[in-house]
């Protein structure tokens, strides 16, 4: 079949016209996309969409495309499209994907975000040769998260330091174990880190916050006597049953219900982000409401350079592609996440602290008295900032993984062994 | 009255091109047959032949995005070769695996279709039974086996707590020693009915006239089954054991599901730690794991190679 010339040459028109429409419509509309993990934590995705809907109601024409992810997805999405230049202009990262940086992907927030209600900690550790290039949104302290009345029940009583020491801490290890009770009902089964927490949180009361850096930086060795020493001690609770039997195939919501409901367990080392799970209702996975959830120190160790000392750590951020047409705009949604407001808001919903600056004090009701606990633990604590998992890259990485989050704490090798291997990994000489 | 008029001569379009451009008819048919394969030949070359050839490049190379490629020669291959103690365990791990495996699939599988090949009372069921595994993606087998492996309230556990042998319940995927084991016999589970159905054609294609006069000479089922049937079904065990050899030099998802290589680097095959260094060790460099990926397609490639000569000449053997 032919076609008319007339008949063509209205097709044409009818073409260019579209399509000067559309593109009138492009312009007039500016799109700054966002791609985030937490596609399944609600309260961090209204939070992320309240601060979209304000932005956009401030920025008349400019719209937010949220694609929310899982993180293992958004990682992979992230490699592909960021060395196909096709990168969102906002994106959810991490601290310890420093390879961002390494590559330029990142642009340089210092200028364009409003540092002035954001903890400046929390900027300190996204700042990378001067250049601050992530904000801030998730923190986390590493908690040791206690049943009060399987505490109780066992005979031990923290006192006003909320912590045990060495010695009564192997008691409680040993007294738990004999009624077929785990002291700490972890699991390793999806997670690289939770394995590790309890080793390397009273490692770092045992060495200080310098030594320890200089352990996960490569620059102290594994062999060191004092490390040695310590993870003795924990290779002996460890042998006395402080981690339940099937500890690598655990995952790690079963852990959180292993800790509060079936069969239990008398603690849980966890990020204090824990919260944000468990404070749900029942029916989504949350703790009972009665349950006696308690927060308390790591246990002091014997001749321990900081027995205060504890872990606080940057977890969800977001970042600028280095590439985005709308550098100004992308930052601008990140100012409207900044406000104390919205800090006041990720406190009291999400339940978990946050870069940016709020007001604890608006947390009312059943949770208070966990926020004061929690705020009583801190106040008096040194912080060591960033948790192995993120401070150790490639084979040492790899290896801080499969020896202390799995293999070490499951039993399945020696402490010879263990800081052998390590070594070999991670020590620079 | 209407005039009868020749219609007019059609030339054919060939003539017609041939006339118009001076083409000999061989080079039109040519050009057809290259018209017909330009887009299946165009998608070979996009999505198979470019990638594998760009790994290769990628090996000799540190590949960072938004730069310049950095040449570095056979650096990656001698540190692989060399200095790198997890590819070696991969490597074990993962021929243990493809040479285990196989051996049990085709001889399990034929020992199943033997049973149906002899009408055991059941059997359409039983085959629908054993062959329903292969439908299951790997991700379903993975969580499925899981739960199997569960160490508090997985069923073979309970089944050994059942029976009093309480000190046999295990963490089967959570124990170096164990894991690799259970990942195999996971695998071994979904594929055996693949292996069954296809030993069952093979079975049933059988001449009956030489099973007849096997039966004839007094010869036993046993003797039926090694003697006769086996040899004679020969050529498709073959390649059952080569087709699953491959397979399982490639093995990824399952691991991933399950273990993710570990732990202590137990279950880790080549392809998990291909994706490990290219995905999860924070870094940008496809240089490394495209050299590891490199160095495998060279095994797999040799081993195929190896399996199809020995094939063949099986065969020529024969005649």
């Amino acid at each position: 079949m032919r076609m008319k010339p007339k008949n063509c040459a209205l097709l044409l028109g009818a073409a260019a016209v579209s399509l000067a429409t559309t593109m009138g419509l492009a312009k007039a509309e500016t799109e700054i996309t966002l791609w985030s993990h937490w596609a399944d934590h609600d309260t961090k995705v209204a939070f992320v969409e309240k601060a979209a809907k304000n932005f956009e109601a401030k920025n008349p024409g400019v719209k937010v495309k949220i694609t929310w992810y899982q993180k293992n997805s958004l990682y992979a999405a992230l490699k592909v499209a960021l060395s196909a230049g096709k990168a969102p202009d906002i994106f959810y990262a991490e601290v310890n994907q420093t390879e961002y940086i390494d590559n330029d992907f990142l642009l340089p927030l210092d200028d364009l975000v409003d540092w002035s209600n954001i903890e400046p900690w929390s900027r300190e550790v996204w700042t990378f040769d001067g250049k601050t290039y992530g904000f801030p949104l998730e923190t986390q302290t590493v908690e040791l998260y206690y049943n009060k009345d399987l505490l109780k029940k066992l005979g031990f009583d923290l006192g006003e330091d909320m912590q045990l020491n060495q010695a009564e801490f192997s008691d409680l290890v040993k007294k738990a174990s004999a009624e077929g009770i785990a002291t700490l009902g972890q699991g390793v089964g999806d997670r690289p880190y939770p394995g590790h927490y309890f080793a390397y949180q009273t490692l770092l009361k045992k060495i200080g916050k310098e030594d320890y850096g200089n352990l996960l930086a490569g620059r102290l060795p594994y062999s060191d006597p004092r490390v040695v020493e310590h993870l003795n001690w924990v290779k002996g609770l460890i042998d006395a049953g402080m981690y339940p039997k099937s500890f690598t195939t655990i995952k790690l919501g079963e852990s959180h219900r292993y800790f509060y409901a079936n069969p239990g367990s008398v603690a849980l080392p966890m990020g204090s982000w824990y919260t944000s799970r468990a404070f749900n209702p029942v029916e989504k996975g949350g703790q009972p409401d009665d349950f006696p959830l308690g927060v308390k120190r790591f246990p002091a160790v014997d001749g321990g350079a900081c027995n205060d000392c504890k872990t606080a750590a940057v977890g969800g951020s977001f970042v600028v592609n280095a590439d985005t047409k709308h550098p100004e705009l992308a930052a601008g949604l990140l100012n409207e996440m900044a406000t104390p407001e919205m800090g006041t808001m990720w406190l009291t919903t999400v339940l978990v602290q946050s870069g940016v600056k709020g007001d604890p004090s608006k947390i009312t009701g059943k949770y208070k008295p966990y926020f004061q606990e929690l705020t009583a633990i801190g106040s008096s604590s040194e912080f060591f900032i960033g948790l192995p998992h993120q401070l150790t890259k490639g084979a040492c990485g790899d290896a801080t993984v499969q020896i202390m989050n799995t293999a070490f704490p499951a039993g399945l090798i020696s402490v010879e062994d263990a800081v052998k291997q390590l070594d070999a990994a991670c020590h620079k000489g | 009255m209407v005039a009868l008029s020749t219609p007019p001569a059609v030339t054919p379009w060939r003539d017609r091109l041939r006339q118009r451009f001076s083409l000999d008819p061989l080079q039109i048919r040519w050009n057809t047959i290259m018209l017909f394969l330009a887009p299946a030949l165009l998608m070979y070359l996009c999505f198979t032949a470019y990638p594998v050839l760009r790994t290769f490049y990628n090996s000799f190379h540190n590949i960072v995005p938004g730069r310049s490629s950095e040449f570095v020669g056979f650096a990656n291959f001698v540190e692989l070769l060399t200095n790198d103690a997890i590819f070696w365990k991969a490597v074990t791990n993962t021929m243990i695996w493809a040479t285990v495996e196989p051996c049990l699939d085709v001889g399990l599988g034929l020992l199943l279709a033997v049973c149906l090949y002899a009408k055991v009372p059941g059997g359409r069921i039983f085959r629908m039974l054993w062959f329903t595994p292969v439908l299951l993606s790997y991700v379903v087998v993975g969580i499925l086996w899981m739960w199997i492996y569960n160490y508090d309230w997985g069923i073979l556990n309970a089944l050994l707590r059942l029976v009093g042998l309480d000190s046999w319940a295990h963490t089967w995927t959570g124990d170096p020693r164990t894991a690799l084991w259970a990942l195999i016999a996971t695998q071994l589970w979904m594929w055996i009915g693949f292996n069954m159905v296809v030993c069952l054609a093979a079975l049933s294609a059988l001449p009956s006239e030489v099973l007849e006069a096997a039966e004839l000479d007094n010869c036993g089922w046993f003797k039926k089954l090694i003697f006769i049937m086996i040899p004679m079904i020969r050529p498709t065990l073959l390649n059952l054991l080569s087709l699953a050899f491959i397979g399982k030099m490639r093995i990824f998802d399952l691991v991933w599901i399950m273990t993710g290589g570990g732990p202590l680097w137990s279950t880790e095959t080549v392809a998990t730690y291909v994706y490990k260094r290219a995905f999860a060790w924070n870094t940008f460099d496809l240089g490394y794991p495209s050299a590891v990926a490199s160095v495998w397609f060279v095994v797999v490639l040799t081993f195929v190679l190896i399996l199809h000569t020995a094939l063949r000449q099986r065969q020529k053997l024969e005649y």
